[in-house]
């Protein structure tokens, strides 16, 4: 693990120190927040509410799309630069004459931009806090929809990593990850759509709004967490293959 | 310290680099000569392990750059050509991040980063944002990145590009500084650097190499030497004089009045005259028939015209060899 630390620091003080988190911070929060009220005050006027629908259950679960359709924004946009820009200006000619393994570059990058991911959804904590002031929170549930949400998020970082590293455009990079995960997310959608069949298994089985559904209710489906895991180690491993071809470029 | 052996590079069709071989010993400051795209950067960036070689070997410090690449690239110090730096980081943050990614150990890496920016002369500049400094400034962080793991190998791409007349004397100043007890390649373009700083000169040109030695032994490889003579010559008799000389008809020479009966005469002698020889009979010569002579100023070769005939005499090779298939 030559220089991984090296890496994940820089990469964190770079993803700080320019606008790019910031911006991304305030739009991820407008929208939850947005998203958070109106949920609220929908319960607010419900007369009756069963045990396992509350606000966070919505929040986290059947309402799910429209935390997803943040992500399919913020994601992107948080991964394009990542390889892109490096090669866009040669600062990946310092880099790899380092020595440094093409694994401890690419895991260092990728884990800055979890980290930076896991630090945008950290003020979201406050909702529960206000919820647990009106009534009772189970931190169980709390805990495994987090879990869900860093899931979905581990791949998406990970598609969009590999996206920054295929080309030497950011926009290029942005558009290709955007197009790629919500192709991703439109074939959950197929869950709803088609009749049961083995189509429309695979479309649950890659659905980011079933696991989300799943998770809000605090069922850990192992399945859900091999997805999720699957498409980040290979979205990694192709990275590291794409950039140790670069020195036969 | 360097030891590249029958290295050649394609880009698919078009070939940087062929069969090139050559070795480069310990505390040797040595300059990678040749005109713009001869493949020096495409060179340097497979001895620095960016780029990998088609075919080949390169031993840096002993150890094969494609079976160890780590290790390598652990003794190397390496600039690349346009100093590619991040412009968020502050010149200090930046040099922080080499010195971890160099493996430099934890309680030395204040001290190196320190020393790295007093050598490189951006002590002053340690606070400030890259996006802020200079071309010049950006030139000499890339340096200081360089220097920060004390590598015994410095691997330099046109480290002079883009600096004022100041700035060059002084990198050129701490490049003759490092030599001693490290090894320098170094690349440019520029003949002067080559004269400035290194002992030893490789030219590369078409991705061959096409010549190498101490600058002494280059320039004795030009083909002609020059003479300059100033004569006092009213009745313009040096010419005749000089072409009755039985033996130097080899010779070119031109002349120009600078009027008063003064003149200069341009003589360019060919390699296969002794030079020494050939002054003598001239001084005779140009006695006996009555011309004054004021000076006679033996012309040395430069670097300059070593170079350019190198490099066009290959030219005109690869010329003839041309149709075969390259294009």
């Amino acid at each position: 693990m030559n220089g991984f630390l090296a890496v994940y620091r820089r990469e964190v003080l770079s993803l700080w120190v320019t606008p790019l988190a910031w911006v991304l911070l305030t739009v991820f929060l407008l929208l939850q927040g947005a998203i958070f009220y109106s949920i609220i005050t929908h319960f607010a006027s419900m007369a009756e509410v069963s045990v396992d629908t509350g606000p966070l259950q919505a929040y986290f679960g059947q309402e799910s799309i429209f935390l997803l359709m943040t992500l399919l924004l913020v994601c992107p946009a948080l991964t394009m630069r990542v390889f892109a820009e490096e090669r866009r200006s040669g600062t990946i000619e310092a880099l790899l004459t380092a020595p440094v393994t093409a694994t401890s570059v690419v895991l260092g990058k990728y884990t800055a931009l979890l980290t930076t991911y896991a630090l945008i959804w950290l003020p979201t904590l406050l909702y529960v806090v206000i919820l647990r002031k009106t009534g009772v929170v189970d931190w169980g549930v709390v805990a495994s929809s987090y879990l869900g949400l860093l899931g979905i998020g581990a791949a998406y970082l990970s598609l969009g990593t590999l996206m920054s590293a295929m080309t030497k455009s950011q926009l290029v990079a942005l558009l290709l990850t955007i197009f790629l995960e919500f192709g991703l997310f439109i074939m959950g959608v197929g869950e709803y759509i088609f009749d049961p069949g083995l189509f429309r298994d695979v479309c649950a089985h890659v659905s980011m709004m079933g696991q989300m559904e799943d998770f809000s209710k605090g069922i850990l489906d192992l399945r859900r967490v091999v997805f999720d895991g699957t498409v980040t180690a290979l979205g990694l491993f192709v990275t590291t293959r794409v950039v140790d071809s670069w020195r036969w470029g | 310290m360097i030891e590249v052996s029958n290295l050649t590079k394609d880009y698919g069709t078009v070939v940087a680099v062929r069969d090139l071989s050559f070795a480069v010993g310990k505390g040797e400051i040595v300059g990678f000569l040749g005109p713009n795209g001869a493949g020096k950067s495409t060179t340097l960036r497979i001895l620095a392990g960016f780029l990998g070689a088609t075919s080949g070997s390169v031993r840096i410090a002993g150890h094969d750059i494609a079976a160890s690449p780590l290790a390598a690239r652990r003794a190397l110090g390496y600039m690349p050509e346009s100093a590619p730096l991040y412009p968020e980081m502050r010149v200090s943050e930046y040099l922080l991040f080499r010195a971890r990614l160099k493996e430099v150990a934890r309680g030395k890496q204040k001290t190196a980063i320190n020393g790295a920016m007093d050598r490189a002369g951006v002590a002053h500049m340690a606070g400030t944002v890259i996006a802020h400094l200079s071309k010049g400034y950006r030139q000499r962080v890339a340096l200081a990145d360089a220097l920060v793991s004390d590598p015994e190998l410095l691997i330099l791409d046109e480290p002079t590009a883009g600096l004022d007349p100041n700035q060059i004397r002084e990198v050129r100043a701490l490049i003759s500084d490092l030599g001693g007890d490290r090894t320098v390649l170094l690349s440019t373009h520029i003949l002067s650097e080559v004269e400035a700083t290194c002992e030893r000169a490789l030219v590369i040109d078409r991705g061959r190499l096409v010549a190498e030695g101490t600058l002494e032994e280059l320039r004795r490889r030009q083909k002609s030497s020059s003479l300059r003579a100033r004569l006092r010559d009213p009745n313009r008799l040096a010419e005749a004089a000089i072409s009755a000389i039985p033996g130097l008809g080899l010779a070119t020479f031109s002349a120009d009045d600078t009027g008063d009966g003064r003149r200069t005469l341009h003589l360019t002698l060919s390699q296969e005259l002794d030079t020494e020889a050939t002054v003598e009979t001239l001084v005779r010569t140009l006695t006996a028939a009555g011309v004054g002579i004021h000076a006679l100023i033996p012309e040395q070769a430069t670097l300059e015209q070593v170079f350019s005939e190198l490099t066009a005499h290959e030219k005109a090779n690869a010329e003839k060899t041309l149709p075969e298939g390259e294009a």
